[in-house]
């Protein structure tokens, strides 16, 4: 019927349904003619192709510094393309990192149709970390470039500062799935702490939080990549196993510690000898201990979360809405609010809303549910992953956490061919 | 656990084979969740833009106010062809006035973003100056009250900075502000 209405009223004089033709239409007599008004639009599909074709050819090249040029040079130069492109002049939109809501927005909602270029944005960095490691993370990032650029020293944290913050980009992940899947909000975009920057403005508290963390950045290695991002901890799955894996020098490694002095991020791990003082009973207890005690935290995180579903799904605005609608309905008040006003003065009505919010509380129960068993997985891994000790001879690339970007190559003195040369000439002139 | 104890090789040989099956594992996943999301996938019709769906729009100024920008990518629009041209405009003047002319106090444009033009009696042209223009939308409230709804706001995409979450959507009490694809990268009155 509304459709009906619609096509007869744009038959005639091409107006809306809803806009009320409370004049007519004016019949000039001095021969005037309506001024055309034409908005400009910006060519924002071109610039979608280019985002795509420079998001490979950076990781490209960034893969080709870490696997055969071995040199830190190139990533520089790219981390300085991406951050005056996808960071000042694309503002920082689309990312990959927010892209993970928009791939979980489309397997949850049917209507909402997904643009190729976020899909080439989430998926294309996962393909490139399964074969080179976090080659993304680098420098092509916007994000990791910035950090990466102002770090000038390295004061590495203590390991247990570093596992627990380490779980948070986990955790983060979860929420910003949740509330994704929920059709909420995109945390992950919403509390985006650089895009501040690109953006040359933005709310007071977003802006001084980036400043901080990019003040952090100078003193420690990328805090927003390895302690809040949650692309980062996606990526870090599948760089673990990746195909191809960097190495610190093809040569022979002298155990010199200069690679694990440089790495930023600490994920170059030192040779240890295993020497552990407790029986080998002891720690296989310890580690049957854990296995038993990661279903009770995944058990305890999903119960746990799925009892604050009610108040978390307070984010949803239908959700919001309704508890005000209710409050109004049960004590009804003169002057409304904006979000009232509008929901009577649209005629939606209770019983609709009531659907949909009790449709949200299901979800928000369900996912809630997950989340917090996905929680209590995390943390319990965390624990187990502390226990593990495994004997190391050389210096190694940690894969997890190695965000590819070239540091430890230069240091290295056997990949220094003039420092091997000074040393032979050297050893010449002595003998 | 019960296939590695059972072959009885150095625990070397069951990492890499642990290593293997995760590059399997990963290699499955992403290919996997490849194929699931490529028909969801499509270049038209794609979501991507932002546009005011104003047969929902209540006016309520948010817009003004939360977007990411210091001053509003929505811009008033105004769509002549819908007008009515009359001398006494609802969002031109405020309701109630006592004289009609072009003091201040009398218009509802905080800006003075609107100006007007004698076109022939008893009919005025309207126009916007987009620069001035805060899309607080006072004058389309105005105008969707006592005219024909020829003000109306709308997001400029020039201006518009993509967000991948509008954060005036996130806040409208109308829900009006919808991702459409780039063949209604304008949703225009009249």
């Amino acid at each position: 019927m509304k459709k009906l209405l619609f096509t007869i009223s744009s038959l005639f004089f091409t107006l809306t349904a809803m806009a009320v033709q409370r004049f007519p239409k004016p019949e000039f007599e001095s021969g005037y003619k309506y001024p055309d008004l034409h908005y400009a639009l910006p060519h924002e599909m071109v610039w979608e192709v280019v985002d795509i074709v420079l998001l490979v050819v950076l990781m490209s090249v960034v893969a080709w510094a870490m696997m055969k040029k071995r040199n830190r040079k190139p990533i520089v130069w790219v981390s300085i393309i991406s951050i005056a492109y996808f960071g000042f002049f694309r503002k920082g939109c689309v990312c990959s990192i927010g892209s993970i809501q928009n791939v979980v927005l489309a397997f949850v909602d049917p209507t909402y149709v997904l643009p190729l270029s976020v899909l080439a944005f989430f998926i294309l960095p996962i393909i490139f970390a399964f074969f080179f490691g976090r080659v993304f993370c680098a420098g092509v990032c916007p994000f990791g470039a910035l950090q990466d650029i102002v770090n000038v020293k390295n004061y590495r944290l203590s390991k247990a500062v570093s596992t627990v913050l380490g779980i948070i980009p986990w955790i983060y992940l979860a929420f910003g799935i949740l509330f994704a899947a929920t059709k909420s909000l995109f945390i992950i975009c919403r509390f985006d702490p650089f895009i501040g920057i690109y953006r040359l403005g933005g709310a007071v508290g977003f802006v001084t939080a980036g400043a901080l963390l990019l003040l952090a950045a100078v003193f420690t290695g990328r805090p927003f990549c390895r302690f809040l991002c949650p692309y980062g901890a996606l990526l870090s799955l599948f760089s673990r196993v990746s195909i191809w894996k960097s190495r610190l020098t093809t040569k022979e490694c002298i155990s010199c510690d200069l690679c694990h002095n440089s790495c930023p991020v600490d994920a170059v791990r030192p040779p240890y000898n295993n020497e552990v003082k407790e029986s080998r009973s002891q720690g296989v207890r310890r580690m049957l201990g854990y296995f038993v005690g990661l279903p009770i935290l995944i058990i305890a995180g999903a119960l746990l979360m799925r009892m604050s579903s009610g108040s978390i799904s307070r984010v949803n605005k239908d959700v919001k809405l309704y508890d005000m609608v209710m409050a109004q309905e049960a004590n009804p008040q003169e002057n409304l609010n904006l979000d009232l006003e509008a929901f009577y003065g649209q005629g939606r009505t209770v019983a609709a809303l009531k659907a949909s919010y009790e449709k949200h509380q299901a979800d928000f129960k369900l996912y809630s549910t997950i989340v917090g068993g996905f929680i209590g997985l995390v943390i319990g891994l965390a624990l187990i992953n502390l226990s593990v000790r495994r004997k190391r001879l050389h210096y190694e690339i940690d894969p997890a956490n190695c965000v590819s970007c070239g540091r430890c190559f230069s240091y290295c003195p056997q990949n220094n061919d003039k420092i091997i040369l000074e040393n032979k000439n050297h050893e010449k002139s002595h003998s | 656990m019960e296939k590695e104890n059972k072959s009885k090789k150095s625990p070397q040989d069951r990492r890499e084979f642990l290593k293997k099956a995760g590059t399997v594992v990963a290699g499955g996943t992403i290919l996997a969740a490849f194929g699931a999301l490529i028909p969801k996938a499509k270049a038209e019709k794609a979501d991507y833009f932002w546009q005011i769906d104003w047969n929902k729009c209540t006016n309520c100024g948010r817009c003004e106010t939360d977007c990411v920008l210091t001053v509003s990518a929505v811009k008033c629009f105004h769509a002549n062809r819908v007008c009515g041209y009359c001398d006494l405009c609802g969002g031109y003047y405020r309701s109630n006035v006592k004289d009609l002319n072009t003091a201040a106090e009398n218009l509802t444009c905080p800006t003075g973003a609107i100006s007007r033009k004698f076109v022939e009696d008893p009919y005025f042209e309207y126009a916007i100056d987009e620069s001035l223009c805060t899309g607080c939308g006072k004058c389309a409230k105005g105008c969707g009250s006592f005219g024909n709804g020829s003000l109306y706001l709308q997001i400029k995409r020039d201006l518009c900075v993509n967000c991948n979450q509008c954060k005036i959507a996130t806040n409208c009490p109308g829900d009006a502000i919808q991702r459409v694809s780039n063949k209604n990268a304008y949703e225009l009155k009249g």
